[in-house]
């Protein structure tokens, strides 16, 4: 980076050296790289990143200079501390970064585009690698091969069991592949896949809840119905995803929810009652009083449901 | 010496102050010796106002004129749920305000406050318990919020502090407060920490990395209408719901036996922190039945205090797991969990956050102090910073505008570090189109209505052109308080556009003036002590007393008695001096008793005869 040749401001609390630090970075355009504006080189891995940002951000955040006399400088110190952290957010983050280095690749310098290869290929080694060996493995015979595929089998229920569950699932896959013939791999795998899917819609059905509470039905409509995705045998997501998709006015929806939730949970009165309720509305009236009759027959004092037969 | 600097805990239940001495942290007691200062004003029959311990003390009998959890209404619309939901329980009684600004007022005595000028009661007794500390004028301050906070009730904090004569330097949040204290002065290379803080009326959750003396905040969430609170309700309604149901009477319906429910729920709640079980015994709950008093009585476990408020404890773990994930950081990765706030010493809580995080929660900062210390830290790093710390924070909420179709579009996603800025560039739809309206918001949610509405904004005198051919680019700055702040550019002309403000529950600047100036002569009065003048007259006497011995006592001193006494006293006179400035009565009262006795020591000294010989005595 060149330093622009300004005399430093009198009557400013701020060292000189800073001062021409600032203009710099400030002038600084898309040809100064996100590497550069931190000081840290093309390879460098994330703790560095976040090191070299942190210890930036000691020099040039508003703070550091707090009710001092920055004259002219306050504006370049919150815009060149903002340029720090937006960096930091693109680099700390490894799609992001791998975008951004596609786009530089193309006008750095040689040596930061020998950083960047670098990097670059160290990502692909890896994934090469890991490649490698399972296909080496796939090569061998007989013994070998069930024997690694065991010992990922082991490591797997180990991770299984710590809550590991993305990693025990990558294990399982990577063992059913070396010896396709173990059921109790196969079934393994499909349990963990489905507890982790299990887990995943809990996750997603607490947030839902809460956005029910808050009285957000669109957003707790759009959470529950993910959490159903993510399990398709949870009826309690589809019983709330039908009562807010009514609370919102899209009988339609709620319809075909409270449909799905009743055909997962027969005895769930309530969700077959606002089905009915939903059928009425969409003037299916057949269907209703179908639906209604089964609730008395589940609930025989269920007033409302029996008033509703009666209008029907 | 330079300029004092305190750190404020304004809680929804206690406050705390705290300052640095020295380079050390401390908590600074209040004038009666405590170091928690209840966050409750009242007005005595008398009309005199009560503040903190004073006025928690008399809440039973005088409900109606007393103000509890103020920090529940800070910056709340009065037509907003959360506000009708927190009236339910309050036993005093808010009023809406104004129609436009859609605010509310406390009745408190014969008057009607905003609840910033009630939390300013809360701070100018704080003010005035760190005066007497420091024995010199405290004007500087920061102060914490709810990480959770949004806009305008980080305004509504900042307004107190001005109406009770204090330059807020900055608003920081609780748990990155509570961070502070337990970062520093200790050698920490690099650790990733998270803060679990449930107070009295808010949930916080943060996880934070620190490096060299930087504070970096990764992500916060949290709950602004989940703490304590609610669980002593759910104590009063285990406790009111049987009676209702034998004696058909309400408890909760009367202000005076509520506030009494409440306390003995508080009570039975932090006594299950440390025994199984708690006998509750309300005599003559209820007095005024025809068929005779009635009394409560019941016993608690807290077995049966953990099935109340299992939820509630359930509802701060997705918090947790959802910052967690945005922080993309997984609970057995953290170096240490931080519990702060008077909450946290539940046993089950306790349980369920060891259970989730797989470690023992950390036991090195105390939960009621630490963010109160972690200001004091905030305040001295600003100010006087030889303190190598930098704490980098983030927006708790996005921020964004209304757009077509009552939809919400976000400018500035959450968790981004502040100070920070963004701009959207606006066109014109009509012809000759010279105004245009911003509706401000903030929240998680598509829907414009049901996110925060933090102000709205009118660009006028926009230049006539054809639809389209004007751009306006809006910027949107966080400061590092986390306060927004709007202003336009035509991009074409470059020239700023004017922008009004037509829509915020904030205090106007002529309101604020008002209310600081009542608070002053408040202020003024407090220190102006019956006894004072009687105790100036007696200080002056003692200072001549000194003044005439002095000369004598030189050359004593100069005998063998050394400069260490007279060293002393003259720390004490210009103490005592001091404090006649300042109208500090009982100050002066002890100061006067001191330097009685060291002139009577140093009389003594100079009888004696430790004079010099070839002194000029006859």
């Amino acid at each position: 980076m060149a330093t622009l040749p300004t005399p430093a401001s009198a009557g400013v609390d701020l060292p000189p050296d800073l001062q021409n630090e600032l203009r710099t970075f400030d002038a600084a355009g898309r040809d100064v790289s996100l590497y550069d504006l931190l000081g840290i080189a093309p390879d460098a891995d994330g703790a560095t990143v976040r090191r070299a940002y942190l210890d930036r951000s000691r020099r040039y955040h508003p703070d550091a200079w707090f009710r001092k006399n920055v004259g002219e400088f306050g504006p370049l110190l919150s815009r060149v501390f903002q340029k720090l952290a937006a960096a930091y957010q693109i680099l700390s983050d490894e799609d992001a970064r791998a975008a951004y280095d596609r786009t530089l690749s193309k006008r750095v310098s040689q040596r930061d585009r020998e950083a960047l290869e670098r990097r670059a290929l160290g990502r692909e080694e890896q994934e090469r690698r890991q490649r490698e060996g399972r296909e080496r493995l796939l090569r061998t015979k007989g013994f070998a091969r069930i024997g690694a595929a065991r010992r990922l089998y082991e490591e797997a229920l180990e991770l299984a069991e710590g809550g590991e569950r993305a990693q025990a699932i990558a294990g399982l896959k990577a063992a059913r592949e070396l010896d396709p013939r173990r059921a109790e791999i196969a079934q393994k795998l499909a349990e963990v896949e489905q507890e982790a899917a299990r887990s995943r819609s809990l996750l997603a059905f607490k947030g839902a809840r809460e956005q029910e509470e808050k009285g957000d039905f669109a957003a707790a409509l759009k959470i529950y119905r993910q959490s159903l995705e993510m399990d398709p045998t949870n009826a309690g997501a589809a019983a709330a995803a039908a009562r807010c998709a009514t609370m919102l006015g899209d009988t339609q929806q709620a319809s075909l929810l409270a449909a799905r939730a009743v055909e997962l949970a027969p005895d769930d009165v309530e969700t077959r009652f606002l089905l009915a309720n939903a059928f009425v509305t969409l003037g299916l009236k057949v269907k209703a009083r179908a639906e209604l009759k089964r609730v008395l027959d589940a609930k025989s004092d269920h007033k409302e449901a029996r008033a509703l037969l009666k209008r029907v | 010496m330079a300029e004092p600097v305190i750190g404020i805990d304004l809680g929804t239940t206690n406050s705390v102050v705290a300052t640095v001495q020295s380079g050390t942290p401390v908590v600074i007691p209040n004038r009666s010796g405590y170091r928690l200062t209840p966050s409750v004003i009242a007005v005595a029959k008398n009309g005199k106002r009560l503040v903190g311990a004073l006025a928690r003390r008399q809440a039973v009998t005088n409900a109606e004129r007393t103000v509890v959890s103020v920090k529940r209404l800070m910056g709340r619309k009065w037509s907003s749920r959360s506000t009708q939901d927190a009236l339910a329980r309050l036993p005093y009684t808010v009023v809406p305000h104004d129609k436009e600004r859609d605010d509310l007022l406390i009745q408190l005595g014969e008057s009607t406050y905003s609840p910033p000028e009630i939390s300013a009661m809360v701070l100018a007794e704080l003010r005035l318990d760190a005066e007497a500390f420091l024995g010199q004028k405290v004007t500087k301050a920061v102060v914490t919020v709810p990480a959770y906070f949004n806009d305008s009730q980080r305004n509504a904090t900042k307004d107190a502090g001005r109406i009770a004569g204090l330059d807020v330097i900055r608003i920081i949040n609780e748990p990155t407060s509570a961070s502070l204290a337990y970062g520093f002065g200790k050698q920490i290379g690099e650790k990733q920490i998270c803060v679990f803080d449930l107070g009295g009326g808010t949930f916080d959750f943060t996880v934070l990395h620190m490096y060299k003396g930087v504070f970096e905040v990764q992500a916060t969430g949290g709950d602004s209408l989940l703490g304590g609170d609610d669980f002593d309700n759910r104590v009063v309604d285990w406790l009111a719901q049987p009676f209702l149901e034998k004696h058909g009477l309400d408890l909760r319906k009367d202000k005076m036996s509520l506030q009494r429910l409440r306390d003995a729920a508080e009570k039975a709640k932090c006594e299950l922190s440390s025994t199984q079980q708690v006998e509750i015994n309300l005599p003559f709950i209820a007095s005024k039945q025809p068929a005779g008093p009635l009394h409560l009585q019941g016993s608690l476990t807290r077995p049966q205090l953990e099935v109340l408020t299992r939820d509630l404890v359930d509802r701060c773990l997705s918090v947790c797991e959802r910052v967690m994930a945005e922080a993309k950081v997984k609970p057995t990765q953290l170096g240490d969990v931080l519990l702060v706030g008077g909450q946290t010493r539940m046993p089950l809580i306790q349980a369920r956050v060891r259970q989730m995080f797989g470690r023992e929660p950390s036991k090195s900062v105390n939960p009621d102090e630490a963010v109160a210390l972690g200001a004091a830290i905030q305040g001295a790093m600003l100010l006087h910073p030889q303190q190598e710390m930098l704490l980098l924070d983030v927006t708790p909420h996005s921020l964004g505008i209304a757009i077509a179709g009552g939809f919400f579009q976000s400018i500035l996603p959450k968790n981004t570090t502040v100070p920070t800025s963004a701009h959207h560039v606006f066109t014109t739809v009509k012809d000759d189109q010279t105004s245009a309206k911003i509706t401000v918001l903030q929240g998680e949610s598509e829907i414009a209505t049901q996110n925060e509405l933090l102000g709205e904004f009118m660009l006028t005198g926009l230049r006539k052109a054809k639809r389209g051919e004007v751009d306006i680019d809006v910027i949107f700055d966080i400061s590092a308080d986390g306060i927004v702040s709007v202003s336009a550019l035509d991009v074409k002309t470059g020239l700023r556009q004017s922008i009004t403000v037509t829509a915020s529950s904030g205090l106007t600047e002529e309101e604020i003036k008002t209310a600081a100036k009542a608070n002053e002569e408040w202020m003024l009065g407090q220190k102006e002590h019956p006894e004072f003048q009687k105790h100036k007259a007696r200080a002056e006497e003692i200072f001549k007393q000194f003044d005439e011995l002095w000369p004598r006592l030189q050359q004593t001193a100069a005998n063998g008695l050394g400069k260490e006494p007279m060293q002393r006293a003259e720390a004490a006179l210009s103490l005592a001096r001091l404090q006649v400035q300042q109208k500090e009565s009982a100050g002066l009262l002890a100061s006067l008793e001191r330097l009685e006795l060291m002139l009577g020591a140093l009389r003594g000294a100079v009888e004696r005869g430790l004079v010099a010989p070839r002194g000029d005595r006859s």
